[in-house]
């Protein structure tokens, strides 16, 4: 199990490295759940979304280090912390269908919290919402793709 | 950029001219209190780096930080002697200006100090750069781009509690954009969270000393005697578990007219004067009008307005869309007018101008 220290999000470096917390989570639980013997048959496809995973992180490293041109001093209000911590937590003895369904639902919940971050960053930081919209939308294509395993 | 030129039979034939670049010996900054890590930074890398010594005179307010970076520099292997740190009160800046093996000062700081600074340097024949205060103006036109001119604002106004030299200060609005403008602007103003520093949830902290938070509430006192009214009042902002802290809260000024000590003054706290004005002429005379000139900003996404305000502007940093006009390292940064005292900015090609000289050679063989 991958430990993830989730930041408070009321700042937008804050709220960035939550979202570096939560690659490093769901690569976590991928290479986790690759493990499990009842789920083999899809251990490839969970190796791939770790890997995928763990490149979003280096993209939001990026973006953080060369993407944010412009020091925002104004709260991030309207985003909880407790609505999008993942667990990292996977289920031991987990067969392909539930932990399809326990990484779709972390997918569910990377998804809303990027989807949220990019509404509030859209007419502050265009690029960081880009990012994070375009990251949204991957985590809910993730979401089906594992729905249909 | 240490490459001199040379140009053969450049005296007459056979006679070669070359010009050399060398640096001088010892230099010296004489640094404030409100970026402790950075500012000596615009200095002492390009007076070593072109091969002189430095010493570094922190404010006394805040001497630790240059001490633990020196030890890093001292860890890095960089030979003994070539960066030292002195710290002390006046006394140590005299000593400085006035000893004969140092060649030149680096100051920035209040306009008082940076005058005699450059005054005192001067008659000891030293090389001055020294940069004083600032009341920096931010225009926004009535084709601004409203959320974000004001959250880039609030980062001018606000950020580093606004104890810096190229923090935002008057807040002029120009036309029918002001009273929709104002209202926003204070909503959000109202959102800063201000507290202890290092709590990472925090977007303002206090400001150095009860002494500096005096002068800042005094500033705004007299404001509001002399007619402005507080729309948003951080006099009296009380931060949990901190009741001993120097804070002061955003604080936004209405009704402020060019007269007012407010409008023209360095206040160096979180303080907005807000003003309204007919044109951009307008706002441009008031600029041309201060003593200082360190910065200006215009927000507006009219390409004839901007290039207007980048022309006619006559202050030492222009930002457009841009409150906080602090260029990269290589680019030079100073004021004009009272804002600084010298001729050779610091940073950029200018630090490496200031740091050495040029020696002419001319060359004949018999």
């Amino acid at each position: 199990m991958v430990e993830c220290d989730f930041p408070e999000c009321n700042t937008f470096g804050s709220a960035i490295r939550f979202a570096l917390e939560l690659e490093k989570g769901a690569a976590g639980i991928y290479e986790d759940l690759a493990m499990e013997p009842k789920a083999a048959s899809v251990a490839e496809t969970f190796k791939a979304l770790a890997a995928a995973h763990k490149k979003r992180g280096e993209l939001l490293e990026f973006t953080r280090q060369q993407k944010l041109n412009e020091m925002i001093l104004e709260p991030i209000q309207d985003i909880r912390r407790e609505d999008y911590i993942i667990d990292t937590k996977t289920p031991k003895g987990a067969d392909v269908k539930t932990a399809a369904n326990f990484a779709a639902k972390m997918e569910a919940t990377s998804a809303k919290f990027y989807l949220d971050a990019a509404k509030i960053a859209k007419n502050l930081m265009a690029e960081a919402a880009r990012i994070m919209d375009k990251l949204g939308k991957e985590s809910l294509a993730n979401k089906a793709k594992l729905e249909a395993l | 950029m240490m490459m001199g030129y040379n140009l053969e039979d450049g005296g007459a034939e056979g006679i070669d001219e070359d010009a050399v670049i060398s640096p001088l010996g010892v230099f010296g900054a004489v640094c404030p209190f409100n970026f402790p890590a950075m500012i000596p930074y615009w200095f002492w890398p390009y007076a070593v780096a072109t091969g002189n010594t430095y010493i570094i005179k922190p404010s006394s307010q805040v001497p630790l930080t240059q001490n633990y970076l020196t030890k890093l520099v001292e860890q890095a292997g960089f030979p003994p002697g070539v960066l030292n740190i002195v710290n002390g009160s006046h006394e140590v800046s005299d000593t400085m200006m006035e000893h004969p093996k140092v060649k030149g000062i680096s100051f920035v700081g209040s306009t008082p100090v940076a005058k005699y600074i450059y005054k005192h340097s001067a008659e000891n024949g030293k090389r001055v750069q020294a940069q004083g205060g600032a009341k920096n103006s931010l225009v926004v036109m009535p084709d601004a781009v409203m959320d974000r001119t004001i959250s880039n604002m609030l980062a001018s106004f606000y950020g580093c509690a606004g104890q810096r030299c190229l923090a935002g200060s008057n807040l002029i609005a120009i036309g029918n954009i002001a009273e929709p403008f104002l209202k926003s602007f204070v909503e959000r103003s109202k959102k800063i969270k201000v507290g202890y520093g290092l709590d990472e949830s925090v977007n303002m902290g206090p400001v150095v000393s009860a002494k500096a938070k005096k002068k800042v509430l005094d500033y705004i006192d007299g404001a509001e005697r002399q007619g402005a009214k507080v729309l948003l009042d951080g006099r009296k902002i009380n931060v949990p578990g901190y009741e001993k802290g120097h804070f002061v809260g955003p604080t936004v000024l209405d009704g402020v007219t060019p007269d007012m000590t407010i409008a023209k003054e360095e206040v160096f706290g979180p303080v907005v004067g807000f003003m309204r004005m007919n044109s951009l002429d307008e706002a441009i005379d008031f600029i041309h009008s201060s003593p200082f000139g360190n910065a200006a900003s215009i927000y507006t996404q009219s390409g004839k307005w901007a290039r207007e305000f980048r022309y006619r502007c006559q202050v030492g940093n222009v930002g457009i869309n841009v409150g906080l006009v602090a260029a990269m390292a290589y680019f030079p940064f100073a004021g004009y007018k009272d804002s600084f005292f010298g001729d050779l900015h610091g940073q950029g090609q200018d630090a490496i101008k200031f740091f050495t000289d040029r020696k002419v050679v001319i060359t004949r063989w018999f």
